[in-house]
């Protein structure tokens, strides 16, 4: 288990960036600057950031930002991209509406 | 509850897809391949040049007619494939849902292959959501397949095959490429495909990225700069262009979601998130397989391959093939497959700086930091020989899986070996007869003919021309240097097309006799 608390001592306090306005998930309209501060309150992984901010949640389910936002949590902590947990696949793979995934009763149809 | 059941369940009717079921069903096998999409294919009816390789990897033909085979391959073995048709989940006990228009289907196969290819990567700038900043694949989408030009003026981020190969089509379809910026110091894709966007008059710049998109509700124009020690840019570097469209080509990164999904083992690597296979493209999950861009970003060729290895790893695990079978084929698949992964460019090199080619001369420094040869490496290469009579000047300078030119010549002018990757040899005494065969199967157009003294003081430059209109015949205008700058005025004095060429026109112009080993490309003068 990380030890949270041990890892945002080292990272010390968010310092704002000039590019923290800079849009990276934009189906739901999250900044980099959100995604570096939620670091900074404890979010290590994609997918809790996914929960805490949405980055990822939107339509194209992160297939744009997912490596962007790996990218800043990484350069955040100063680890490598590939020590950044990341988020969990789950069906659907692409967004289907409420309407057609209520209907499947399992059945072939 | 019934469930319809399959041997084998295929996911993307890409090339790796489609040669796994068609594999799978010439043992038999009865597979379903599902796409999304509304046409097969994958991302191979995108690809309108030439490819690399040899003759086993259909080197020399152009992508889309390799795709064009491919089905008919898979229809003549009977390889049922169904588009629209969206996999949603992969679920335990090999349960895939499939959603097609508005209902969700759940199927179940004996094994699956995943074969869901890969996405394009994004990269941040100021402006970097407004219309008008697009992928460069899915520039490929709209003219390549639905014809629609994606923009006027256009500035391409990324010098890897792919950000090379789209400029130049989009310079095909009538688009200005203003400039092919990347942030790494060298050109990353082939050389060959670099010299001939630079030979068109479009400048590289390397260490360079994108600073901003400038517009309010489109993009008008981009600021690129220099980028110095620690990824800062340097101030005061900073070019302005006016642009309509920047193209993105900063890599791909596999889409293993369903993978993932169903449990198999995954692997966090920095080419991307992928399955743990075996060399049969076997995941953690018995009976689930995967191959092609998914298990990691490759090429068409490779795809393929890797399909028809798990095609007959399929066939072998529901014992449809014995051991001997399965092991025999799968031997000279793994052959071809080798074949091209060697090289300068291969998987084992990524990222590595070479500085002399396999036959020990030093590589072009000018192709990586600029994407074209210098007058003054030219002559180095095996393939640039000086001769009076009309001969091959080949300037093909890095070692690539690749062997066309050699198949090409029935003189026995042009020689490679048995190597692939060895540089193409002009040979001495042979006697060149003007045929024009491999400048055209040339898949990287690096191959001219050059012929000294036509008329008193001039000679003439043949050389692969693939833009329309073509000129003509007496068309007079100026002859470009491999770095795409003039250097004199020129004739068009032949043009050559035949069904053998496979649509590269055979170009030749007049210069002057000292122009013929500068002048690489022609511009009509009006
Ligand atoms: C610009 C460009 C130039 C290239 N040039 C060359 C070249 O010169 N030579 C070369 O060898 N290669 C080239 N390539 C690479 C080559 O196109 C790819 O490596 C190859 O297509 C990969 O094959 P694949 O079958 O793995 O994936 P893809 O071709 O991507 O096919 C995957 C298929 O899966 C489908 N799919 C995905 N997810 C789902 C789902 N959930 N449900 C249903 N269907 C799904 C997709 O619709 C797609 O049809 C180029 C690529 C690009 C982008
Ligand atoms: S022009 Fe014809 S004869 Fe001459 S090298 Fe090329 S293929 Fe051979
Ligand atoms: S010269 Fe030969 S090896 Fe080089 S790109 Fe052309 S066909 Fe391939």
């Amino acid at each position: 288990m990380t030890d949270i608390q041990e890892v945002l001592n080292k990272i010390g306090p968010y310092e704002p960036a000039e590019d923290d306005h800079l849009l990276v998930c934009r189906c739901e309209e999250v900044t980099k600057g959100e995604i570096r501060k939620a670091v900074h309150e404890g979010m290590f992984t994609i997918e809790e950031l996914r929960r805490y901010l949405r980055c990822g949640m939107g339509l194209c389910q992160g297939q744009t930002c997912g490596k962007l936002v790996k990218g800043i949590v990484a350069r955040e902590l100063g680890v490598a991209v590939t020590d950044v947990t990341p988020a969990t696949s789950r069906a659907p793979m692409r967004p289907t509406e409420m309407e057609i995934a209520g209907n499947d009763g399992g059945e072939q149809a | 509850m019934r469930i319809e059941r399959y041997d084998m369940i295929v996911i993307g009717a890409g090339p790796a897809g489609l040669s796994a079921a068609i594999e799978a069903a010439k043992c038999g096998i009865k597979p379903i391949v599902f796409d999304e999409n509304a046409r097969p294919g994958g991302q191979l009816f995108k690809q309108i040049h030439k490819f690399f390789g040899s003759k086993e990897h259909k080197a020399k033909m152009r992508g889309f007619n390799i795709g064009k085979e491919l089905l008919e391959e898979a229809e003549k073995a009977g390889v049922k494939v169904v588009l629209g048709a969206t996999v949603t989940g992969l679920f335990d006990g090999k349960e895939v849902t499939v959603r097609i228009g508005d209902t969700i289907k759940h199927v179940q196969g004996d094994s699956i292959l995943v074969a869901t290819g890969a996405s394009e990567n994004m990269v941040n700038f100021d402006g970097w959501t407004l219309p008008g900043v697009i992928g460069a694949g899915a520039a490929q989408t709209m003219m390549n397949l639905h014809h629609v030009k994606p923009g006027d003026r256009i500035l391409m981020l990324g010098t890897g095959n792919v950000g090379l190969v789209v400029s130049y089509q989009l310079m095909q379809a009538g688009c200005e490429v203003v400039a092919l910026v990347d942030a790494a110091p060298r050109v990353g894709g082939y050389g060959v495909h670099a010299s001939k966007v630079a030979r068109c008059g479009v400048p590289f710049y390397l260490s360079h990225t994108i600073l901003r998109a400038e517009g309010d509700d489109h993009v008008t124009g981009v600021v690129i700069g220099e980028v110095g020690p620690g990824w800062k840019v340097i101030p005061g570097t900073e070019k302005h262009f006016d642009v309509d469209t920047i193209c993105l080509a900063v890599g791909l990164s596999p889409m293993a979601q369903l993978l993932s999904m169903a449990g198999c083992q995954m692997n966090d690597t920095k080419g991307g998130y992928v399955p743990v296979i075996d060399e049969d493209g076997m995941t953690s999950i018995d009976g689930v397989f995967s191959a092609g861009d998914v298990t990691g970003i490759e090429e068409a060729s490779s795809a393929m391959i890797e399909g028809r290895i798990s095609g007959l790893a399929v066939a072998h695990y529901l014992g449809y093939i014995d051991d001997a079978e399965k092991q025999q084929r799968i031997e000279e698949q793994e052959k071809a497959l080798d074949a091209l992964r060697q090289g300068m460019f291969a998987p084992q090199n990524r990222g590595k700086k070479i500085e002399k080619t396999e036959e020990g001369i030093p590589v072009s420094e000018n192709l990586l930091d600029k994407g074209y040869i210098a007058d003054d490496e030219i002559a180095r290469y095996p393939g640039v020989t000086h001769k009076k009579g009309i001969h091959p000047v080949i300037e093909c300078t890095q070692n690539i899986p690749c062997n066309p030119c050699q198949d090409a010549c029935k003189f026995g002018c042009i020689s490679i070996g048995d190597n692939i990757t060895s540089l193409p040899v002009v040979t001495e005494d042979s006697q060149c007869t003007g045929c024009g065969m491999c400048v055209a199967s040339c898949s990287g157009q690096a191959i001219f003919l050059v012929e000294e003294d036509v008329e008193p003081g001039y000679g003439e430059v043949t050389m692969p021309y693939e833009f329309l209109p073509l000129p003509k015949k007496g068309d007079c205008g100026v002859a470009l240097g491999r770095d795409g700058k003039v250097v004199c005025d020129a004739e068009v004095t032949k043009i050559r097309s035949a069904k053998a060429f496979d649509h590269t026109n055979l170009l030749t112009i007049k210069v002057p006799n000292d122009m013929l080993m500068k002048a690489r490309f022609f511009k009509s003068q009006e």
